[in-house]
């Protein structure tokens, strides 16, 4: 099997807080908790949870903007957590992020043309005819036409600047591009238009994504397969229409339950979590979710399960399936390296 | 039997760059007892409606056109004096951010307080009994605790619910909720949407629920009105309405929506934006992004077709079949 294009290993990401303004003791927020998960070239992995759950830390930790506690990152065969600076900032050309809000994350000063020449000017050098042509047709990649080069983030609506915020990723044609929250902002018409272009580009680029949502109805029309997080740990990974037709965390049943459905005759069991996800400053012992689980039992409070695999490519963490195989395993990615060697 | 309704509604603001029509002939009908969803995106005129109910619009909004009917009166012409004694007091209102709503200086049950004393003088022993059960109805764990502290320390999903029982406090006819689990994760937007539930079973309490969310509609109420442009372009029950929608943008608005199953298949697009609201609009406002327009279309507004009772749509696809 070939090397998947990026590969995380009991990734863990612990920030320090001071406790007050003055205060001298530390407290630690354990953000990501050995987080392991692989993404295959030219496949969409969606990562789910509610906030706080270590979505975004995991994506900032990916691209080294943070430095995470311990763990490993490969991509591209490469160890990210060994390269030097200059090494990284090259690396990065291959992996981007596109944000949420592109109103926020577009510098407001820059028109169309600048926003999308700032990486090439970084990375590439280029002509003035060949950068201009490069980014008009990056634009037109986008559905934008040149009318868009001397506009400034202001007179664009959301769905145009999102647009701009995928061309200047794409300026400098990574293989890996994160996707968080890229819809969450639009409304639904124009979110439809942005999905689309989306798996469009990943066809005709042969782009790999991570997509980084809470919308459940958005993760399963793009990704490939699907891993959900719940207070910096990963609970339940399988394939998107695996995971939707036999969801079996309790949290993952619970999530696709609560999620709304525009189809008001086919109302189905509603699961109401009780409570509110824990602050990861003060997680529960044992598994973070057995305050919220109506299957709670004892083992629950005290020890956090193993991942087990209970199909071919299903993964999960939960002590209702300890009867399940692979029990001496701590990681489900070890599972998977395990059949790599044989 | 309605409890409230809105008439030829119309609304404008003045802004630097000339009238911004933002509500242009809105009418429906909240009965008593139902939650009312009232649906579109972003600049269809969902929250101006909302606020015009309560006269909460901003200094440069203009009502050019209208009534508001609830009870006997026109709250649209109501003297001040009199509107305060609706606000809060029999209409109150939700809004999207708790956080912001709520004052950050003051305890909950400070807050409670002030709201109880306004609404009905009586006994400080009594408000506090009044607050901690209101703050139990909503569902918080530890009424007594959650009275003494401050909005910050709360998650937003229980300053949502503290907002709710403030709302609560002057035992209103009708809640105006506007899109109040948009901040809130699912787990939670499920809590919300229950507690609304069950008030409104058990208090008989009727629900204005603004919201983008078609999902949140199909789950929560028992009509739905749909906004284009600043005008309804569908409404009616939304056991009507979901499984055989009739205006193009409603059916365009389900359509774009991912549904199990659609994985990776191109999902159905409405091409162009929304209109801004600064043109004036001769025919159908959607005609410019639809599939069927037609001449017409440009020229003048459709009228509603009623498909039954309980559900109608102003499109000219539809004048020619029934009518014709």
């Amino acid at each position: 099997m070939a090397e998947p294009l990026l590969s995380v290993r009991d990734l863990s990401m612990t920030y320090v807080r001071r406790s007050s303004l003055f205060g001298r003791r530390a407290r630690n927020v354990a953000a990501l908790k050995e987080v392991s998960l692989d993404i295959e070239a030219g496949e969409t992995l969606g990562l789910v949870g509610e906030s706080g759950c270590g979505k975004s830390t995991l994506a900032r930790c990916l691209l080294r903007l943070l430095r995470p506690s311990s763990g490993s990152v490969r991509f591209a065969g490469e160890d990210l957590l060994s390269l030097g600076d200059d090494a990284m900032r090259r690396m990065r050309q291959a992996m981007q992020i596109v944000l949420q809000n592109p109103f926020s994350s577009l510098n407001p000063r820059l028109n169309g043309f600048d926003l999308i020449a700032e990486p090439l000017r970084a990375h590439r050098a280029l002509s003035r005819k060949e950068m201009r042509d490069k980014v008009v047709s990056l634009l037109a990649e986008v559905g934008l036409t040149s009318d868009f080069l001397g506009r400034h983030p202001h007179q664009l609506s959301g769905g145009q600047a999102q647009r701009i915020a995928l061309a200047r990723a794409l300026a400098l044609n990574p293989a890996l591009v994160i996707l968080d929250e890229p819809t969450s902002a639009l409304d639904v018409s124009v979110q439809a238009q942005i999905i689309n272009l989306l798996i469009r580009l990943q066809n005709q680029r042969g782009l790999t994504y991570l997509f980084i949502t809470h919308d459940l109805s958005v993760v399963q029309h793009i990704s490939d397969r699907i891993a959900v997080m719940y207070l910096g740990r990963i609970v339940e990974e399988a394939g998107s229409e695996q995971i939707f037709a036999e969801p079996q965390h309790p949290y993952t049943q619970a999530l696709l339950s609560s999620t709304p459905a525009p189809d008001p005759g086919g109302r189905r069991q509603r699961i109401i979590l009780p409570g509110t996800v824990p602050s990861a400053a003060n997680p529960p012992a044992g598994c973070a979710f057995h305050p919220r689980c109506s299957h709670v039992m004892d083992i629950c409070r005290t020890q956090y399960p193993a991942p087990r695999r209970t199909a071919p490519e299903h993964f999960v963490s939960c002590h209702l399936y300890d009867s399940a195989q692979d029990m001496e395993s701590n990681s489900m990615h070890n599972l998977l390296d395990k059949d790599a060697q044989q | 039997m309605a409890i409230l309704s809105v008439q030829n509604l119309h609304v404008q603001f003045k802004t630097p760059f000339g009238a911004v029509y933002a509500l242009r002939g809105i009418d429906f009908e909240l009965a008593k007892g139902e939650i009312l969803g009232l649906v579109g995106e972003t600049g269809c005129g969902k929250s101006v409606t909302g606020r015009s109910i309560l006269r909460l619009l901003d200094d440069n909004a203009q009502v050019t056109a209208g009534r508001i009917a609830f009870e006997n009166s026109d709250l649209l012409r109501l003297p001040e004096s009199a509107m305060r004694e609706i606000r809060g007091k029999r209409i109150a209102m939700i809004f999207q951010d708790p956080a912001t709503a709520l004052n950050p200086l003051f305890t909950i049950g400070q807050q409670l307080a002030d709201v109880l004393r306004a609404h009905a003088p009586g006994a400080a022993a009594a408000r506090r009994r009044q607050s901690l059960d209101l703050l139990a109805s909503v569902g918080l764990p530890d009424p007594a605790q959650t009275a003494k502290v401050y909005p910050h320390q709360l998650s937003g999903g229980q300053q949502q619910r503290a907002m709710i029982a403030l709302s609560l406090a002057a035992k209103p006819d009708v809640i105006i909720a506007d899109e109040p689990t948009t901040a809130l994760d699912v787990t939670i937007q499920a809590q919300i949407l229950d507690l609304l539930r069950r008030l409104q079973r058990e208090r008989a309490i009727s629900v204005i629920l603004i919201t983008h969310d078609l999902g949140v509609v199909a789950e929560t109420c028992q009509q739905v009105v749909v906004l284009y442009a600043g005008r309804v372009v569908e409404a009616g029950a939304v056991a009507a309405v979901f499984p055989a929608p009739q205006h193009p943008y409603t059916q365009g608005l389900l359509a774009a929506l991912p549904r199990p199953g659609s994985r990776g298949s191109d999902l159905k697009v409405i091409p162009g934006n929304v209109p801004s609201g600064l043109e004036r609009i001769d025919g159908c406002a959607f005609a410019p992004r639809c599939e069927h327009v037609m001449n017409r279309c440009r020229a003048r507004q459709p009228a509603f077709t009623s498909f039954s009772a309980a559900h109608h749509a102003a499109c000219f696809l539809h004048e020619a079949s029934v009518c014709g």
